[in-house]
């Protein structure tokens, strides 16, 4: 995005060392369109040139001072006003004077850190990005470069399987297992349902991936519900006993890492959302969060052979408010659309 | 989707599924259409879309197999063009995760498996693998309708595929698998399409049922596919089947508790597999059969393994039935186990069972008796049990007790082959009245058919025992009488089956007649007037034998003496049952075989059996035309005998002349003594040599009958008499006698002549006038005839 003031006027351009070989991502805008952008990961150094040209040839251009800055920071759409910055270098490229002709400055900001992925949400964006901003008298002269980062991280040592028998009394008892807690990008998420107690007639069962971003603190919360996905895995009504593969590959979905409290300010969060819908279209439904994280594409492929944890929650004995501690029948439909 | 309410159920079907194949038509062709152009992944969501046509409640099982044949059809085109492209090497990564995408599982699965069979094909990834993962995803279908036709369809795709081998190929980097893949694979999928077809019969309204039912019948076929797949993998030995294939599949149809399932699969079983590998695993098979549910016709299930197995073992080119397998032993214990544990199972269907046995027996085992002789003491023993006994004819458990006593008789078609089987008797006691007559009237018809000849008295006890219900009443037998003619029929069998009494020493045959009169005896009146007359026959013609066997036999002249006795009082014994012409004949015939034989004493015999025969002419037959006829007889039997001396010979011949002219019409008086002329002229005595030829008496016999003609008022009947007498007046002219001549002709000649035209013309006459005719027209070929031997009729007026 450029920022053209008044006067005698330069153009400005960032080129980014490696422009053309760099590999570059995709990020949705607030207006749900794609843009596409240098990538970056934390640590590495954030280099390139300033081509500083004057519109008018032979013309000059007075200045207070040159600078780039690197940015990152976290919009939130309702303060718009304010924007959270947690991440602000600056280099200065030149000293006030005067610009005769078209004239490049180097940059180079060392092995940055860069502590949080690129994210455009419902209700918040976080963004990296460089500024060039010639500082003059009345008004500067503006240029901004969006670059995005992605997070990497480790195969996470321990990746037990979530496995839970959830239930409703003397009506439907079963016993789910996915076989991870944490899964990658491009990851699968395999599983079961193990039918113990089937006493209404089911139609049918899915699967859904459910995004929640949730933005504020304290009261000021804003959770915001997306179904990333929709995954039939059963049709027709099962008997006790029958066992229901689950099998969903993950990478042809739009999904983020996991977010937690980023900059206390937002996460996104991501759970797998089983439900039943019965014949008379009563919805029984259990939320299981999920961690997902983006692999390195040349990361140590450990085994893991997580502990397994073996969890029995019922619907008397879980405690928690959200998600539904246990299978829970309701009658809406909202969260499915 | 709405539908209108005027429209009939079978409409409605029609209209739904008319609709998902317009579909399926535009979606297809769209398919078609991206693939041409190379677009496959939209090729593959036209596909989706089809297959989500799949996914309808709505329709009926039929409607919904018209819908998934036209699917396939179309997906086997997409195969085909996925396969090509394979081929090429133009290879689509991960297609098969792709196709995963499908958000609705019944079009995924039904891609993932068109996909995955692709991949086999190209020998991409592991054949097992996939194989594996196919048939577990299918899992996710668990409504009835929809997951069998997505399993068939995996079966279907896969029929070409599955790894048939004993090892392990090793092709390119990926297991290629081995039958025991393939076996598990089917297995797997038998027993998810079988709870599903199961599941069918839980769902929906109970009175619906027998729709229900009817709509599974439909589908069955789609489960015992498996089951034919498993029989067409060649690697599967006798071992497998034994240790894994049969176990799996009888694991699983004992355990789904379905009557129509267990029906079926069971019957399937025994299909598909060959008789060979039945023949190995009887006792599982069986075992399974007797736990099946109480509901199953397990008769059904075994006659049709029984009938496979008979067959096979008849058949010529087989091996037959090995001899280590006890088959019969097998199926007998087995049949005996299921009918233990199925307390409340119909007795007929306890009965066709031994049936199913007693072909087994018979047809495998023809030789041995006892096998057969063996279901019918088990048969016996069950109704014991059961405390059954005269059951009532026609029910289901008699007819089906006939059909199994029947088979015996019918296979060995030898009353005597079925007489050593000891429980076919006392089998008889459990039916009623009815039903007891007709077995035993089977019984006698087949001994008919084929002439069984019955050589022993032990046998001839035995059967009569067996048939007694047809020899003697029955303590159980209505107490209005049979049908007469019914009666009748079957009382004559048993005359016809009395002639094959039969032994080949005449001491036998004695002793058999003796048993046979004994059974016979108590038969009451309206019986032994049909059996005892074949015993008296039987018992001349065993005289007969004696006589022409006398060298071999010093005694033979008592035995036939002892013959007569028996004769004479059985006789005896239908004179005391009011009867008369009957015995009367029978004592003719005894006189003349009497006559014939020779034997010691045998002119007092035959004397005292035409004395019996004259004093039942006097005292019982009063009918005269039967007089007529008994005395004829009796005149005729003299005439034929030669054995008595004068003494005897002229009391007997007198008293017939004397008994003739006392008939009562004199027409028949006229009749009687024109017949008696004969005793006098080729009658014959043990006096003299030759016939006795007295002219004198025989003229005056004639005379005689001319007098009593003359005495008929009737004039036709008169003119009949003359034309009578005059045939017998020729015929002693023509033989001889001296005392009949030409003149007497003549007169005769002139009465009839003279008689003859006053008669009315009507039929009667017409005979008469004919008869006289031809006698006239015979005399004249006589007279005019260049035969220079006999008497002249030159003197004759014509």
């Amino acid at each position: 995005m450029s920022f053209f003031g008044f006067g005698p006027s330069a153009d400005i351009e960032i080129v980014l060392d490696g422009q053309d070989s760099r590999k570059t991502a995709e990020i949705k805008t607030e207006d749900g369109k794609k843009e596409k952008h240098l990538l970056y990961y934390d640590g590495e150094t954030v280099a390139g040139k300033v081509n500083v040209t004057m519109k008018k040839a032979g013309s000059k251009m007075e200045h207070q001072g040159i600078k780039i800055e690197f940015i990152g920071q976290i919009e939130l759409y309702y303060d718009r006003g304010n924007h959270h910055e947690f991440t602000s270098l600056v280099k200065e490229l030149a000293r006030p004077g005067e610009i005769t002709g078209n004239t490049s400055y180097g940059f180079e900001f060392q092995q940055v850190e860069k502590p949080y992925e690129s994210y455009t949400g419902a209700n918040v964006r976080l963004r990296y990005f460089l500024r060039v901003t010639i500082v003059k008298r009345l008004s500067d002269s503006v240029k901004e470069q969006d670059i995005i980062v992605h997070t990497l991280s480790q195969y996470p040592e321990m990746n037990s399987s979530i496995k839970m028998e959830v239930g409703i009394e003397d009506c439907l008892h079963i016993e789910f297992e996915y076989n991870k807690s944490k899964y990658h990008l491009k990851d699968v998420i395999v599983g079961k349902i193990y039918f113990l107690l089937v006493r209404i007639k089911i139609k049918h069962m899915e699967i859904q991936i459910i995004k929640r971003e949730s933005t504020g603190t304290g009261p000021n919360t804003y959770n915001e519900n997306e179904t990333i996905a929709k995954y039939e895995i059963m049709d027709g009504a099962p008997v006790r006993g029958e066992s229901i593969p689950i099998r969903l590959f993950l990478s042809g979905y739009e999904l983020t890492p996991t977010m937690r409290d980023i900059n206390k300010k937002f996460s996104v969060r991501y759970y797998l959302n089983l439900v039943l819908v019965d014949e008379e279209e009563r919805r029984y439904f259990k939320q299981q969060e999920i961690t997902i994280f983006r692999r390195a594409d040349k990361a140590r492929r450990a085994a893991v052979a997580g502990e397994k944890r073996q969890t029995h929650h019922s619907m008397q004995h879980h405690k928690e408010a959200a998600p539904p501690p246990s299978l829970k029948p309701s009658e809406d439909n909202s969260d499915s659309q | 989707m709405p539908s209108t309410p005027q429209l009939s159920p079978q409409e409605e079907q029609e209209k739904l599924l008319e609709e998902g194949i317009s579909i399926v038509k535009n979606q297809s062709f769209q398919m078609k259409r991206c693939l041409d152009k190379g677009k496959l992944m939209d090729g593959l969501k036209h596909a989706s879309t089809m297959l989500g046509e799949l996914r309808t409640s709505l329709l009926s099982p039929k409607s919904y197999y018209e819908l998934y044949m036209a699917i396939s059809d179309e997906l086997r085109h997409l195969e085909l063009y996925l396969c090509d492209e394979f081929q090429k090497g133009r290879k689509v990564a991960d297609l098969y995760e792709l196709v995963q995408y499908a958000g609705n599982i019944v079009p995924r699965l039904y891609l993932l498996i068109t996909v995955g069979v692709v991949y086999i094909k190209s020998n991409e990834l592991s054949r097992k693998d996939i194989l594996k993962d196919l048939v577990e995803m299918c899992r996710g279908v668990q409504h009835p309708l929809r997951g069998l036709f997505l399993r068939n369809y995996l079966l279907t795709c896969t029929k070409n595929v599955l790894p048939d081998t004993e090892e392990e190929l090793a092709t390119n980097d990926y297991e290629y698998g081995t039958v025991m893949d393939s076996i598990d694979f089917i297995l797997l999928n038998f027993s998810e399409m079988n709870k599903l077809w199961v599941r069918m019969q839980h769902q929906g309204h109970t009175r619906d049922r027998n729709k229900r039912e009817q709509e599974r019948r439909e589908l069955r076929i789609l489960v015992g596919t498996n089951l034919v797949r498993l029989s067409q993998l060649e690697c599967i030995d006798m071992e497998k089947y034994k240790k894994v294939v049969l176990p799996a599949v009888l694991e699983q149809v004992v355990s789904c508790r379905d009557p129509i399932a267990q029906e079926y699969l069971m019957e399937c079983i025994i299909q598909v597999f060959p008789d060979d590998f039945h023949l190995q695993t009887l006792n599982p098979f069986l075992k399974a059969c007797a736990e099946l549910h109480e509901s199953v016709n397990v008769k059904n299930i075994i006659i049709a393994l029984v009938d496979r197995l008979a067959q096979f073992a008849q058949n010529e080119e087989g091996s037959g039935i090995p001899p280590e397998i006890q088959l019969f032993d097998i199926f007998s214990d087995q049949i005996s186990q299921v009918i233990q544990n199925r307390p409340d199972m119909p007795p007929e269907d306890i009965v066709a069972l031994q049936v199913a046995l007693i072909n087994l027996a018979l047809k495998c085992y023809p030789d041995k008796v006892d096998f057969v002789d063996k279901v019918l003491e088990t048969t016996e023993d069950i109704f014991n049990r059961l405390n059954l006994d005269h059951l009532e004819y026609g029910s289901p458990v008699s007819k089906e007790l006939m059909r199994l006593m029947k088979i015996p008789v019918d296979s060995y078609n030898n009353i005597l082959t079925v007489l050593e089987l000891s429980h076919f008797g006392p089998i008889f006691d459990y039916f009623d009245y009815q039903s007891r007559k007709l077995m035993c009237s089977y019984l006698i018809n087949n001994v008919l058919e084929n002439d069984t000849r019955i050589p022993t008295q032990d046998q001839v006890d035995n059967i009569l025992n067996i048939v007694n219900v047809l020899v003697q009443d029955q303590s159980d037998q209505p107490a209005e009488p049979d049908d007469p003619e019914d009666f009748a029929e079957e009382q004559v069998l048993m005359g016809r089956f009395i002639h094959l009494l039969q032994a080949e020493d005449p001491n036998q045959q004695y002793l058999i007649l003796n048993t046979a009169r004994k059974h016979f005896g108590g038969g009451g009146d309206k019986r032994i007037k049909f059996t005892l007359p074949p015993i008296v026959f039987a018992a001349y013609r065993l005289a007969m034998r004696y006589k022409e066997a006398k060298e071999e036999d010093e005694n033979w002249e008592k035995k036939c003496q002892k013959i007569f006795q028996f004769c004479h009082q059985t006789v005896g014994a239908l004179i005391k049952a009011d009867m008369a012409e009957m015995p009367l004949r029978l004592f003719l015939q005894g006189a003349l075989t009497a006559g014939e034989i020779e034997f010691e004493n045998h002119e007092t015999v035959a004397y005292e059996f035409m004395s019996q025969a004259f004093s039942l002419y006097e005292d019982e037959i009063s009918d005269s035309k039967a007089q007529l006829a008994a005395i004829t007889l009796i005149i005729g039997t003299l005439e034929q005998m030669s054995c008595f001396g004068d003494e005897n010979h002229e009391p007997l011949r007198t008293q017939c002349a004397l008994a003739a002219s006392k008939l009562l019409k004199k027409p028949d008086q006229c009749r009687g003594v024109c017949t008696c002329s004969h005793l006098f002229w080729s009658g014959r005595s043990a006096s003299q040599e030759g016939e006795l030829q007295d002219s004198k008496r025989v003229s005056d016999c004639l005379k005689k009958g001319v007098k009593i003609a003359n005495q008929c008022m009737d004039s036709s009947v008169q003119v009949q008499l003359f034309v009578e007498l005059l045939n017998h007046y020729i015929y002693y002219y023509e033989k001889g006698n001296d005392q009949v001549t030409i003149q007497v002709l003549n007169q005769l000649i002139a009465k009839i002549k003279e008689t003859l035209p006053n008669l009315e013309a009507n039929e009667e006459t017409e005979q008469i006038n004919k008869h006289f005719q031809n006698t006239v027209e015979h005399l004249k070929l006589r007279r005019d005839g260049s035969e220079t031997e006999g008497p002249s009729y030159e003197e004759l007026v014509l």
